[in-house]
């Protein structure tokens, strides 16, 4: 069975989910953080998820970066393996919510820091760096403290370290969230350039409709508290994208079905928060 | 040009106050004829200072050389024990009401001890000297090493970083402030532990030339050896805050 | 996994706990490990050694409580008061507070020698040791607390029209007070070890004054009853400045 779920339509999926679950605590005080996820992502594809806050995307991003172990019902499928607990790590290139980037190092230390966990010298990880930063924006700054820099350009240099760990598979949590309306659309823009240039398989949690059909191959709707998947949108709006797609009647379509979906759980927290 | 510009602005008042208090302190001596033995003029102090050079500059130099290896030794065994009881948590959880209660001990309490164990010589100086520092090392290297939240050693954990790995390139760069801040605290105790232990039974040592000038009833010689180890713990502090610049660069 | 080796690490780290702790493992340990008197005596020997004298004990320890106590409170008030008026007398602060950071770091405790000269064997010339040493630290950590009063905060609190005492005491103080109280125990404890060595130079009362008959005798049992009776009298010291701080200045700096 769990052969057969791995085989999607599509040829074989690059992560898979098959029923995972996640509870907390034990008898009377578990409370249920995910609930019977079924996932699968394909190599190369750019896959949102949206959902009401606290709907445990937290929990399940954790599960999928080897940082939590899913509960024995189901399994994390990585490249046809079934992955035992922790074997995750070190495997998956992981943005978390904020950048978390050190105080202690430059710029371009704090990029690298992946490639030294992962032995490289300091020399050929900076060199292979020093590459990326006209890219990544950031030219120039190399050298400057992330005290020294802004939102967005903190940001950067996080997502610089991220795909900077070469791994096919990039989660992101978040990554925009703290950012400013001008500021996210532009970096939303870049990212989608950066992803059409390297080619990674990439999960991006949000809570942005707007943002999760802009970006997405594949929009993914959970549910409220415990999490499971509600639906799953397949976007075809053409790529590259540019700014003007919010504005189409193709996207607006689509937003409005999603935004009824989404709306609706949100109700159901918002319900259960009442009640309690 | 720019840094020594504002060095000269925030120097010239202090030094000004300086001067100013010392030359109030002199007239006022000079004016309302202090006996000597009450409040020697500062003029007089540095007279003797100058004149006893030999005597206070040897005093000095061995103090200094207990207060520095006490300082090390104690430093390396606060260090030493918080990072082994980071990594090994039972160990922490044995060790620290041990900890905690020779802690609220003050430590110059213990110089009788240390005296009786380690004898006059060098040895209980460097003893007294790193049972100062190490406690509160030890503190604050324990609480700086556990600073770091989950959010940032999962990220670290994701990269496949190993146990070591997160604890030199997150924990000990994070917990560098607060082990600075030890270090500071500890230089103050273990230089005022290390002098007292020689004013309590030494050979030599500023303690002891303040010990043995108090008893002769020579107190020029007890202020110019105040004045002299004020002047060497001010380097050792000032060499302090250049290590604390150096190790807390990114503040 | 989270809950049990949290809640022992508090009940640990509990001074009261700690004590009994390391009492049980003096009493264990000395017999097991079959440890020279030279090092460690029976923890039985050190407390009947204690009951032997335990007039003098208690009339030491209330004579340096005593000394600890006004040293204390005369440089706290004085520390507080200089670090309010270096916040607000900026000439005074760029004068004057390198030269108290200076000070801070001399060996204060080899003025005892010239303090008692001023006061001779009284009782002042221990607490003015005292009082000498917990001024610096709350003196500093007043300052400092001071100046991180959030500017936001203060342009807040004018827009509301308040006057400036008004947010001397509604806004820079209780953003103080936790700093405040950082600088009182740090002082606390070098109150405690000035007036001890103070007493050195020349007492016939005191924690200090036994604990160099002591050494002279090298009466090792003596010895650790006096660091038991200086630890006892530090931790309740230092205990109630933690409890005033709990009930009083809960908050943090943010």
């Amino acid at each position: 069975m769990l052969d057969k779920r791995a085989e999607g339509a599509s040829g074989p999926a690059h992560l898979q989910l098959v029923n995972v679950w996640k509870r907390f605590g034990e008898g009377e005080r578990q409370t249920v953080a995910v609930r019977n996820v079924d996932l699968a992502i394909q190599p190369g594809e750019f896959v949102t998820l949206i959902g009401p806050s606290g709907c445990g995307k937290s929990t399940l991003f954790n599960m999928i970066a080897g940082l939590l172990p899913p509960d024995p019902d189901g399994s994390v499928v990585f490249k046809g393996q079934p992955q035992q607990d922790g074997a995750l790590l070190g495997k998956i290139a992981f943005m978390p919510q904020r950048d978390l980037l050190f105080p202690w190092r430059t710029v371009l230390d704090n990029a690298t820091l992946a490639l030294e966990v992962e032995g490289m010298s300091k020399k050929a990880a900076r060199q292979k760096a020093e590459a990326l930063f006209p890219e990544f924006g950031l030219k120039g700054f190399e050298k400057h403290y992330p005290q020294q820099l802004s939102g967005g350009m903190r940001q950067r240099v996080a997502l610089m370290r991220t795909f900077l760990f070469e791994r096919d598979l990039i989660l992101l949590d978040e990554p925009f969230g703290a950012l400013d309306a001008l500021t996210r659309s532009m970096m939303q823009r870049w990212l989608l350039d950066i992803w059409a240039k390297h080619k990674r398989t990439v999960l991006f949690i949000t809570h942005d409709i707007d943002e999760a059909i802009f970006l997405g191959d594949k929009v993914v709707v959970m549910t409220a508290r415990p999490g499971t998947i509600k639906c799953e949108e397949t976007i075809t709006l053409p790529r590259p994208r540019d700014a003007s797609v919010v504005t189409t009647q193709e996207f607006m379509a689509i937003k409005r079905k999603l935004l009824a979906i989404v709306e609706e759980e949100s109700m159901k927290t918002f319900a259960a928060a009442g009640a309690a | 040009m720019a840094s020594r510009l504002s060095f000269l602005r925030s120097a010239l008042p202090v030094a000004a106050a300086l001067i100013g208090l010392l030359l109030l302190w002199q007239l006022g001596a000079m004016l309302f004829d202090v006996p000597t033995y009450i409040l020697p003029r500062p003029g007089a102090i540095v007279a003797t200072a100058i004149e006893k050079a030999g005597l206070l500059g040897s005093g000095l130099w061995i103090t200094s050389v207990e207060a520095v290896l006490g300082f090390f030794v104690g430093t390396l065994i606060g260090l030493a024990a918080a990072v082994l009881m980071i990594l090994a948590p039972p160990l922490e959880v044995a060790l620290i009401p041990l900890v905690i209660v020779i802690n609220s001990v003050p430590s110059i309490a213990f110089v009788p001890l240390v005296l009786i164990w380690f004898g006059l010589g060098i040895g209980s100086k460097v003893a007294i000297g790193a049972l100062a520092v190490s406690f509160v090392v030890l503190l604050n290297a324990l609480a700086g090493l556990k600073r770091p939240e989950a959010d940032a050693i999962n990220l670290m954990r994701s990269f496949g970083a190993s146990r070591l790995g997160i604890l030199w390139r997150l924990q000990l760069p994070a917990a560098m402030p607060s082990i600075v801040t030890g270090l500071r605290v500890g230089l103050a105790r273990s230089t005022i532990a290390v002098i007292v232990a020689e004013m309590m039974g030494a050979y030599a040592g500023i303690g002891q030339i303040i010990y043995q000038s108090t008893a002769q009833v020579d107190y020029l010689t007890v202020w110019a050896a105040v004045f002299v180890a004020s002047l060497g713990s001010l380097v050792l502090y000032g060499v302090l805050v250049a290590i604390d610049r150096k190790l807390v660069w990114w503040r | 996994m989270s809950g049990s080796p949290n809640a022992l690490r508090r009940v640990l780290a509990n001074p009261f706990a700690a004590i009994v702790i390391v009492a049980l493992a003096w009493w264990i340990a000395v017999p097991l490990f079959k440890i020279e008197p030279r090092f460690l005596p029976p923890i039985s020997v050190v407390f009947a050694d204690g009951m032997s004298v335990w007039r003098d004990l208690a009339a030491g320890l209330w004579r340096t409580l005593l000394e600890t106590v006004l040293g204390f409170l005369a440089g706290a008030i004085l520390g507080i008061a200089f670090g309010v008026g270096f916040a607000y007398l900026r000439f005074l602060e760029r004068a004057f507070f390198p030269i108290f950071v200076a000070l801070q770091t001399v060996p204060v405790i080899a003025f005892g020698a010239i303090v008692v000269i001023w006061f001779g064997n009284t009782i002042m010339a221990k607490v003015v040791i005292a009082l000498y040493l917990a001024f610096f630290p709350v003196a500093v950590n007043t300052l400092r607390g001071l100046e991180t009063t959030d500017p936001q905060r203060i342009a807040l609190m004018k827009s509301f029209g308040a006057s400036g005492l008004q947010l001397f005491l509604k806004l820079a103080l209780p953003t103080a007070l936790p700093s405040i109280m950082i600088g009182l125990k740090l002082g606390i404890s070098l109150s405690l070890a000035g007036a001890i060595v103070g007493e050195w130079f020349g007492d016939t009362v005191g924690l200090g004054v036994m604990l160099l008959q002591s050494l002279y005798f090298e009466q090792i049992p003596r010895v650790w009853v006096l660091i038991v009776a200086c630890g006892a009298l530090g931790t309740v010291l230092y205990g109630f400045l933690a409890l005033i701080e709990r009930r009083f200045v809960w908050w943090r700096p943010d």
